[in-house]
């Protein structure tokens, strides 16, 4: 297989998945494996700017990992998921690209032969 | 004797590319994110994996998170099927069965002195998924 494709769905802090989905994406591509991260449902808390997890709950801060993926990866943010928690654009990490659900659609479809879909 | 000669060559290449095809075994690889006995995840993956070594797939299992609980040796689960039984079965029939080792050490299990899990299992990091990944037909994340 060519390349990886990460869904995470679920909230940054709470769980370890968000965290350890991250370091799956930036062990790949450390090894020129092409490598994208998809946020969905509570996952895309983990694109929000400004996390305080190290002071606050001595975990490490989920936001700044997003920056370790990008530009070589993409960090796929779904719409309606962010519209639902009350989450707008101007309060996610730069790196964030937000897709709609046709968008999200196009994505799949073109990673089903030759890319892993990893869940975490 | 030309034609006779090309024949022979086109003949036993056609034996011998299609003798290399057979050869070749497909590799499913396995991530694997859960416990064991909260879910049932463990046993999907062993009922999957046994079937594709069954059907001469090549198996590789990447046990993340949670997951590095499977394989520890010990396990006397009272109303379950032993889940450490099972990958015990799928070491002998050749998996390539690896747990994270920041996974493991978070949860106790690396650090022994006394390697806590199966013999066979191998304790290596997150970098093996990429590896796999570029080396797979197919990959399955459950979890």
């Amino acid at each position: 297989m060519k390349s990886a494709l990460i869904i995470i769905d679920k909230a940054p802090y709470g769980y370890e998945d968000a965290f350890s989905g991250f370091y799956v994406a930036i062990a790949c591509l450390n090894r020129d494996l092409d490598a994208d991260v998809l946020l969905v449902g509570d996952g895309v808390y983990a694109a929000m700017e400004r996390q305080e997890s190290e002071e606050s709950i001595k975990f490490p801060n989920v936001g700044e990992l997003c920056y370790l993926i990008f530009p070589e990866g993409s960090l796929f943010v779904h719409e309606n998921s962010m519209l639902e928690r009350g989450i707008k654009e101007k309060e996610l990490v730069e790196a964030a690209e937000i897709i709609n659900d046709e968008e999200l659609y196009e994505i799949i479809r073109s990673k089903t032969v030759e890319t892993a879909v990893i869940k975490i | 004797m030309i034609i006779l000669s090309l024949l022979f060559i086109d003949n036993y290449l056609s034996n011998h590319l299609q003798i290399k095809i057979m050869n070749e075994k497909k590799t499913l690889t396995i991530i694997l994110t859960e416990g064991p006995y909260r879910s049932q995840y463990a046993n999907l993956a062993y009922e999957l994996a046994m079937s594709a070594l069954n059907n001469e797939y090549n198996i590789n299992m990447f046990l993340y998170m949670d997951a590095t609980h499977i394989p520890r040796r010990g396990q006397n689960p009272h109303s379950f099927p032993n889940v450490g039984h099972k990958y015990k079965k799928l070491l002998k029939k050749g998996a390539d069965i690896r747990v994270c080792i920041r996974c493991a050490t978070a949860r106790g299990h690396a650090c022994d002195p006394h390697s806590p899990y199966l013999k066979g299992i191998k304790i290596t990091t997150v970098y093996d998924i990429p590896e796999w990944v570029l080396n797979s037909d197919k990959v399955i994340s459950l979890g």
